[in-house]
């Protein structure tokens, strides 16, 4: 993940422009061209887009690398304010992809599977995910606080909001 | 005015809207207290709750979480050294050394009353001005919501975080992104792919939580585990007199307080910058007006007195533009407009003339709440530091949990939940790409007003461009965003910056 600031801004003008001409493509597609119709802001909005991707690109080539970095605010009049991370940022990719995969999981079996049993499963296997390094996962409570969040908030909704969460496998029993 | 508003505290005084008030207010300190929850959160997760209620219930129960949660940032900003949320950013300069000389109590009681006084004074203000700009707003048209809904736009992009463009990208794109579903006008499908779910384009909801809470929750897992987790000290209640600070302190104060409550309110009411710059600003007008200015940053009072004032008085000016022309001014108040519209009503200069009524319990819920904030947040603090220490390994997931309740509980449909997982990585996105979120919701929200007005205006002026121009307030309103843009882009490239542009741009 070293990558110098002046790339990272290259790559994040790219991305922006590679949106862009996506939107721009579909704009495109979009039926009637004659005068102002639905299809005019949309191809206003694609240049506009693409216009300050542009900028962002050359910007990226513009900045120094050492430019970027100072832009946090170093003002003589504000005392420093301490980040809640005293460690240097130690970023790892591996959990993000792991929550991702887990609330991918979670969603797509809600349906199925249903609310009470899938909010179970997540939150106990999430709970793993995130124990911070320094600790030990305690199973047991994180069994148990996952079995009653579940409870207390499908019955919640179900009897004070009115909101029917799907309960997928424990349909006939609830 | 006055019998409105006896109507208005007689709607708010039943059991039933005092406890769902208490309930709001202590779950929006809550919400504001913990680093990693913000304002926003609170009203986005809480807003499916209010379905099933009338809408003053709802809109109450909305007000009281907005309020705790805007003066909640001031206890871990005083007893953690960590900013609850950016509004109480100067809170930390002052309230820390304040803690570490053990004068915790001293501060907080400082940071709480001042809180309380912001934002009576806010909410005073917006009493008294908004029924005036609602009847200047009456006659507005097309041209003239559609140069605001671009000027506060504009304003937004510009003065949100990190760089200019990355800024008006994020608007932008916010803009794009509301373009689907329906067209305005002919009512053709723009960008559905045939999915019929997306007829209706994303719903707003979906996407404040996509971006502000899913995104919190991926951001978590990058860098929790390794995280150190800040551990609350108490801070001793005994031997405290009223609310820990003399009578001669509050006086001393009391200048200041108006000087920042003027700097709130004022930078509330533009769309776009609200209580994350105001207590900055604030804070540094304070430091360099008073006598003893060097103090400021060793555990001064006035700097909490500053920026609490501050902080809190934008509650009233983010109000002001929502209730008088349905623009909103942050992005908490974006999702209040969403919870209006839920329940039916179309916040906007009408408001004050079809819905007098609500208008003024809304009023009266914001000042009930505010005396419930002063009471439990001092009275109740002890409460509020331990649930700081609630793990975020445990918090958050169940969050996400909520979160989804909240998404399906829109139309009970499981297309909306997925939505808040799209949002949220690209939420994710933004915060890696170091994009403000912020432009991105108000783009999504003015966009359709902006194009609705846009072609109901050339409609009405047979398609001539120049109307939006010559027509005075939409003229103005374009040439100052225009203006905008330009001194922006002046400013940036000029080197030497002051410290109040720094915090303006950055």
């Amino acid at each position: 993940m070293r990558t110098t600031p002046n790339k990272k801004e290259l790559i994040i003008g790219l991305a922006m422009i590679g949106s862009s001409l996506a939107y721009l493509v579909m704009a495109y597609q979009l039926p009637g061209h004659g005068g102002v119709d639905a299809g005019t802001v949309p191809a206003l909005l694609a240049g506009l887009l693409i216009l300050l991707g542009a900028m962002q690109v050359l910007s990226a080539f513009a900045a120094k690398p050492v430019a970027v970095e100072a832009a946090a605010p170093s003002t003589g009049d504000l005392p420093e304010v301490p980040a809640e991370t005293a460690a240097p940022d130690v970023i790892e990719p591996r959990t993000v992809i792991l929550t991702l995969a887990l609330i991918l999981g979670y969603m797509a079996l809600l349906g199925p599977v249903g609310f009470p049993i899938m909010t179970v499963v997540y939150l106990y296997l999430q709970f793993l995910v995130l124990t911070p390094v320094t600790q030990k996962a305690k199973h047991l409570s994180y069994l148990l606080i996952s079995v009653i969040s579940s409870a207390v908030i499908f019955l919640l909704f179900r009897e004070a909001f009115d909101l029917m969460l799907p309960a997928g496998l424990l349909n006939n029993f609830i | 005015m006055l019998d409105l508003l006896q109507q208005g505290f007689g709607a708010v005084f039943s059991i039933n809207i005092l406890l769902l008030m208490a309930i709001g207010v202590a779950v929006g300190i809550v919400f504001g207290a913990v680093p990693g929850l913000s304002a926003t959160m609170a009203v986005a997760l809480c807003l499916p709750l209010t379905f099933t209620m009338g809408p003053q219930a709802g809109l109450s129960l909305l007000v009281a979480l907005f309020i705790g949660a805007t003066s909640g940032g001031l206890i871990s900003a005083i007893l953690l050294k960590i900013p609850g949320t950016p509004s109480s950013i100067a809170t930390v300069f002052d309230g820390g050394p304040l803690m570490e000389q053990g004068h915790g109590a001293k501060a907080l009681g400082i940071g709480i009353v001042f809180s309380f006084l912001g934002t009576l004074f806010s909410i005073a203000a917006l009493m008294f001005i908004a029924p005036q700009l609602a009847k200047v707003a009456l006659s507005f048209g097309p041209h003239e919501y559609f140069a605001i809904a671009i000027f506060s736009l504009t304003l937004i992009a510009t003065l949100s975080a990190g760089s200019m463009v990355k800024g008006l990208f994020a608007g932008a794109l916010g803009f794009a992104v509301s373009t689907v579903g329906i067209a305005p006008v002919e009512a053709i499908r723009r960008f559905t792919f045939g999915v019929s779910e997306l007829n209706g384009g994303f719903s707003m909801l979906t996407v404040m939580i996509g971006m502000f809470a899913v995104a919190e929750i991926i951001k978590l897992a990058e860098t929790g585990r390794h995280a150190v987790q800040g551990k609350a000290k108490s801070v001793s209640m005994k031997n405290i007199k009223g609310f820990g600070f003399s009578f001669k302190e509050f006086r001393e104060q009391l200048p200041n307080a108006g000087r920042s409550g003027l700097i709130g309110l004022g930078i509330g009411i533009l769309p776009g910058i609200g209580a994350g710059t105001s207590n900055l600003v604030a804070y540094i007008i304070a430091k360099k007006r008073a006598k003893d200015g060097h103090t400021y940053g060793k555990g001064n009072i006035g700097g909490v007195v500053a920026s609490e004032t501050a902080n809190n008085a934008g509650i009233g000016g983010a109000m002001m533009p929502l209730m008088t022309l349905g623009i909103p001014g942050d992005t908490v108040t974006a999702i209040m407009l969403g919870g209006f519209l839920i329940h039916g009503i179309q916040p906007g200069p009408l408001l004050f003339i079809s819905q007098g009524p609500l208008v003024y319990t809304i009023f009266a819920a914001l000042i009930v709440a505010t005396f419930m904030m002063l009471f439990m947040e001092f009275y109740g603090l002890r409460l509020f530091i331990k649930l700081l220490d609630v793990p975020k390994h445990i918090l958050l997931p169940i969050i996400l949990v909520l979160c989804v309740v909240g998404a399906f509980g829109l139309s009970s449909r499981l297309f909306d939940v997925w939505s808040i997982l799209l949002f949220g990585v690209l939420g994710y996105g933004f915060v890696k790409a170091g994009m403000p979120a912020a432009p991105f919701i108000i783009g999504f929200i003015l966009g359709p007003m902006a194009e609705t007005n846009l072609r109901r205006g050339l409609m009405l002026s047979d398609g001539n461009f120049m109307d939006f121009f010559t027509n005075p307030i939409s003229g103005s309103f374009l040439a100052i965003a225009l203006v905008f843009i330009l001194w922006q882009v002046y400013s940036a490239m000029r080197p030497k910056q002051s410290a109040i542009n720094e915090i303006l741009r950055s």
